[in-house]
């Protein structure tokens, strides 16, 4: 697959962006994804449960993610849990979208918005 | 940690609200979804209700919203976005069909949503307001539902009536029916299918299990008890109408709990012969989890099983204790019953002259009867319950408008942009009923949660005939308050929006003003909240003056330091009266000795619990025509007096010598020697229990007088009673008070080890302090007080809230031309002066309006007061001036900010 085909998928909604972040170190739950999109945003991001699990049906139909029959060990094993993690494609499209947030908040940064990335 | 019931009651509001989710997802991720929820809802309970409440809050409107989306996008929405990416176009297959509406609603719905969310101190505010209105609304309608709305859980209830005596040279109205009374009645009134009787009182009976001697309550019944009331037994056959008759050994049917419990739930008992501290009986049955008739603790039934001759002997026809309960023949009009039993009444009359020569007989539905006074606190209840959800639905209405007034511009440029005026207007519409429904479901879940969680309300339920659970009636209700809670505080915003002018709103822009329509509407939302605050917090004051004037009652006893319990001597084991009596004197004498009690007595009843026993009474010297009627009579140990603290007036008090063979004498409180002699000395006078005195009737020296005690309740005036010596005129069941040093509670150990002593085989019953036992006296009222003191309360902030931020508001868009006005010289109080006269003008025509409906309106509460008038001065004054007071401040303060303002500054703004 090309960039361009990752680029397609471009501007993710938030709650989208979230789960593939989420999901770009380890496969999780949903309720795992919650918490890690909770951790990840400081709080100030909370999906509700339905609004995550469209969301992650959605993804799936779009061929971002998909279910791993890998249970992480440490986890205690509840059988209607279901774990999660990136597709190639998924990767791409995060990687895509981080790029372009990167962009317009270099642009923010020269504009005195925010710091540089890097600045103390 | 267990699951709470808060959780439970979230796992289901929530696993009901995913049916709304499209089937596809419900089938692909419903189950993880529910156990997601748990484990968050989990996570939050650890941190307490109130994060699981914060949690509700988001996910209900969050899964409600996901529906929404789920069903405008459906599942083949990404193939759409992958689509629209590719610079294709959307196909058009059948979902599109129908998706204008439902995507417009579902953006809708995004947005409100989205403007809730950006302003969360509106939104939590006004979600508590809608809460607590709904929740308090719920918590009261589901006691009228159990009490008044739902029908008797027994057979054809409508047909069930409940038989009763009057005698109106007694002054008796309602009264127990004596037994052979009510028996002819079964027989001669063909209205009546059947006709069943039971003991008005309940007692205890011993039995043994493994966790030693207890005693159970149990009802003593005819053996038609159950047939009449439609209700078989789960096991076993029950009772046949032959049981009421000495036929064998007696027969007991068990409540489902006390099968499980105390027989471990073993089908075999049924048939079989156990013993009750000496009493073999024959377990005939066992009745239904959840069947608690007539008594609300009722552990099992005992059929009657009386002699057949004790029919015609007159004392069945004198005495009046048991209730009759009528099943009217199919078709049978009530007023065609009630007609024949008056009939039999008067044939009786004619035919036992001696018991019954002014004897009627009435009947009334028997949920009616059983109902009896509490109907009117329930109502009174409802009624202010009514009132705080109408203020809190003002309130609400009013914090839309205003808000809407703030967003004026928002919707002006939408309309502008083309949307119709039903879209914003729907809009509106949406917000409210998002807040109605979310605000509502957190208020009754709480409401129901809360109900239960209040112990007085058991002074105004029917304990075992109707319990508070959830039924249709009260979610159809809880649906209804939603939805016009919805409407009621939605609609004037919406109106408003409705008709929202584009080009007006945008040129006052900078102003944020909109014609004075949305004002006048907020200020009549102020007036209408004052005026029902008035009324309310009138309630309530009446309520807090009577409660004060009921407590202030001097019951005629000290409570005080008073331990009691009940014992009850069966005939089984202590067949003859000196038995009986030298049971209670031994018993007496251990427990003097107990180290922590001061002294010890014992009598048929304690006040103010019950009255006990009446009778008329004749005096040597009077006219035979001349007869005292309805004087109580208490048996009582020589140390009552000193125990309870009642006053010896005259004469002596009883003694250890006053017994069968000394002379027989009684003691008689002020309140007979006022009523019967007018005071004048009664010592050495001579009276017998019989209004026409015969050559068989006892004569009885009054040798004491004593003070008044309210035998009836606090709020009765006392009685004319006579106290016999329960050593000389003895009695089978008395209460034992021990006047204790330090705890009451503290002496049972002792009490019990004595009690045991005496008779391993009879635990005390009804273990109470004398505190106690006035504390639940006033049970009912201290109820009512608490729960119209906080409806009052509520409402009080509710109104301050609203007219504040209604004169806020008002202040801050007269902004400008205060500024001009001090600009021009007007003087800091001037302008303070304007903003409270149109503040205050609101709050006095509220105030008015108020005052004249509660003025009306009071004498609805009259029979719930206690010495209080219902337009008792005091309160209508008091209350308004608080009102006045408190709008006062919430008008002072924006008045205030007023003065503050910066001419320059406010012109500037333009």
């Amino acid at each position: 697959m090309s960039p361009s085909d990752a680029r397609s998928h471009l501007p993710l909604t938030h709650l989208s962006y979230h789960i593939l972040v989420a999901l770009a170190d380890a496969p999780r739950h949903g309720y795992g994804i919650i918490k890690e999109v909770e951790r990840g945003s400081g709080g100030a991001m909370s999906p509700s449960t339905g609004a995550l699990y469209l969301a992650l049906q959605r993804m799936q139909e779009e061929g971002l993610l998909e279910e791993t029959a890998e249970r992480p060990p440490e986890e205690e094993d509840d059988p209607r849990r279901r774990y999660y993690r990136l597709t190639g494609l998924g990767r791409r499209v995060a990687a895509a979208e981080s790029e372009r947030l990167a962009a317009i908040l270099g642009v923010a940064a020269a504009k005195r918005l925010v710091a540089e990335p890097g600045d103390a | 940690m267990r699951e709470s019931r808060l959780e439970r009651l979230g796992r289901a509001l929530f696993g009901a609200l995913a049916r709304l989710l499209p089937r596809e997802l419900r089938r692909a991720a419903g189950e993880e979804m529910r156990a997601t929820f748990a484990a968050r809802q989990r996570d939050a309970a650890r941190r307490g209700a109130a994060p699981v409440l914060l949690l509700w809050a988001r996910e209900i409107p969050g899964l409600i919203a996901t529906a929404v989306r789920a069903r405008a996008g459906g599942p083949s929405a990404p193939s759409a976005r992958r689509a629209r990416a590719a610079g294709r176009a959307a196909p058009s297959g059948r979902r599109s069909r129908g998706a204008p509406l439902m995507e417009t609603l579902a953006q809708d719905f995004r947005f409100v949503l989205r403007s809730l969310r950006r302003s969360p101190a509106f939104t939590a505010t006004a979600l508590l307001v809608v809460a607590v209105g709904v929740g308090a609304t719920i918590a009261i309608f589901s006691a009228v539902n159990a009490v008044l709305l739902r029908p008797l859980p027994f057979q054809d209830p409508e047909r069930l009536v409940m038989l009763w005596e009057h005698n109106p040279e007694k002054d008796w109205w309602q009264v127990n029916a004596a037994p052979a009374n009510a028996l002819d009645w079964r027989e001669r009134v063909d209205a009546f299918q059947d006709v069943a009787i039971y003991d008005s009182f309940s007692d205890g009976i011993t039995f043994v299990g493994a966790g030693g001697a207890e005693l159970l309550a149990y009802a003593m019944v005819s053996g038609n008890f159950f047939d009449v009331l439609g209700v078989r037994p789960a096991l076993g056959e029950g009772f046949t109408w032959e049981d009421t008759w000495e036929g064998g050994r007696p027969r007991v049917v068990l409540a489902w709990d006390t099968w499980t419990t105390r027989f471990g739930g073993d089908p075999s008992v049924v048939g079989r012969t156990v013993d009750f501290g000496g009493t073999e009986a024959q377990v005939a049955g066992v009745m239904p989890d959840g069947f608690a008739f007539p008594h609300g603790d009722t552990q099992l039934w005992i059929a009657y099983g009386w002699p057949e001759a004790q029919r015609d002997q007159v004392w069945f026809r004198r005495a009046h204790w048991v209730w009759a309960v009528a099943r009217l023949q199919p078709g049978a009009t009530h007023e065609e019953a009630e007609a024949q039993l008056d009939n039999v009444a008067a044939q009786l009359m004619d035919e036992y002259p001696g018991t019954n020569a002014t004897m009627g007989a009435g009947m009334t539905p028997l949920h009616d009867f059983l109902v009896g006074d509490r109907r009117t606190p329930l109502l009174a209840l409802l009624g202010a319950v009514a009132l705080l959800l109408l203020i809190a639905c003002s309130n609400v209405a009013n914090l839309l408008l205003v808000r809407a007034q703030g967003r004026g511009q928002e919707l002006a440029v939408r309309r502008a942009m083309g949307a119709g005026s039903g879209r914003l207007a729907r809009l509106v519409l949406l917000e409210s009923a998002v807040l109605a429904v979310v605000g509502g479901g957190l208020g009754f879940a709480a409401g129901m949660q809360g109900v239960r969680a209040l112990d007085g309300v058991r002074s105004l339920t029917l304990p075992g005939v109707a319990g508070l659970e959830l039924d249709v009636r009260v979610a159809l209700f809880a649906a209804a308050v939603v939805a016009a809670c919805g409407l009621l505080f939605g609609l004037p915003p919406a109106w408003r929006a409705g008709r929202a002018e584009p080009a007006g709103a945008l040129r006052e822009g900078g102003r944020g003003g909109r014609g004075r329509g949305p004002l006048r509407a907020t200020h009549a939302l102020v007036v209408a909240e004052v005026a029902l605050s008035l009324m309310l917090v009138t309630g309530a004051g009446l309520m807090v003056r009577s409660f004060l004037r009921l407590r202030s009652v001097d019951p005629g006893v000290r409570v005080e330091d008073v331990m009691t319990f009940r014992v009850v001597a069966p005939d089984t084991r202590y067949g003859s009266r000196d038995e009986v009596v030298g049971f209670f004197q031994a018993l007496d004498a251990r427990l003097e000795a107990l180290p922590d009690v001061e002294a010890a007595a014992m009598a048929r009843q304690l006040s103010p619990a019950s009255s006990g026993w009446s009778s008329d009474f004749s005096e040597a010297s009077w006219e035979p025509e001349r007869a005292g009627r309805e004087i109580l009579h208490r048996e009582v140990s020589p140390d009552y007096f000193e125990v309870m603290d009642v006053p010896l007036v005259a004469g002596r008090p009883f003694t250890d010598a006053d017994v069968t063979d000394g002379d027989w004498v009684v003691i008689v409180n002020q309140a007979f020697v006022r009523q019967h002699f007018s005071d004048e000395d009664v010592l050495g006078k001579r009276i017998a229990f019989d209004a026409v005195p015969t050559d068989g009737s006892r004569w009885r020296t009054i040798v004491g007088v004593v003070g008044d005690e309210r035998q009836e309740g606090l709020s009765a005036p006392p009685r004319p009673e006579v106290f016999a010596p329960l050593y000389q005129d003895w009695t089978r069941g008395a209460t034992v008070a021990l006047r204790t040093r330090g705890e009451p509670e503290a002496v049972m150990p002792g009490a019990r080890a004595a009690l045991a002593e005496v008779d391993p085989l009879l635990p005390p019953a009804e273990v109470r302090s004398m505190e106690d036992i006035v504390a639940e006296a006033l049970a009912r009222d201290r109820f009512l007080l608490v729960l119209v003191g906080v409806f009052g309360a509520a409402a009080l902030v509710l109104a301050a809230v609203g007219i504040y931020g209604v004169i806020a508001q008002a202040t801050r868009r007269r902004t400008r031309e205060i500024g001009i006005r001090m600009a021009l010289g007007a003087e800091a109080g001037d302008v303070r002066g304007m903003v409270l006269r149109q503040g205050m003008g609101l709050v006095a025509l509220g105030l008015a309006l108020g005052l004249g409906t509660a003025l009306a309106g009071a004498r609805v509460v009259r029979s719930l007061l206690f010495e209080v008038a219902p337009h008792d001065p005091v309160t209508f004054v008091a209350v308004p001036a608080l009102l006045a007071a408190v709008a006062l401040l919430a008008c002072w303060l924006p008045a205030r900010r007023a003065t503050r303002v910066d001419p320059v500054g406010s012109l500037r703004m333009e």
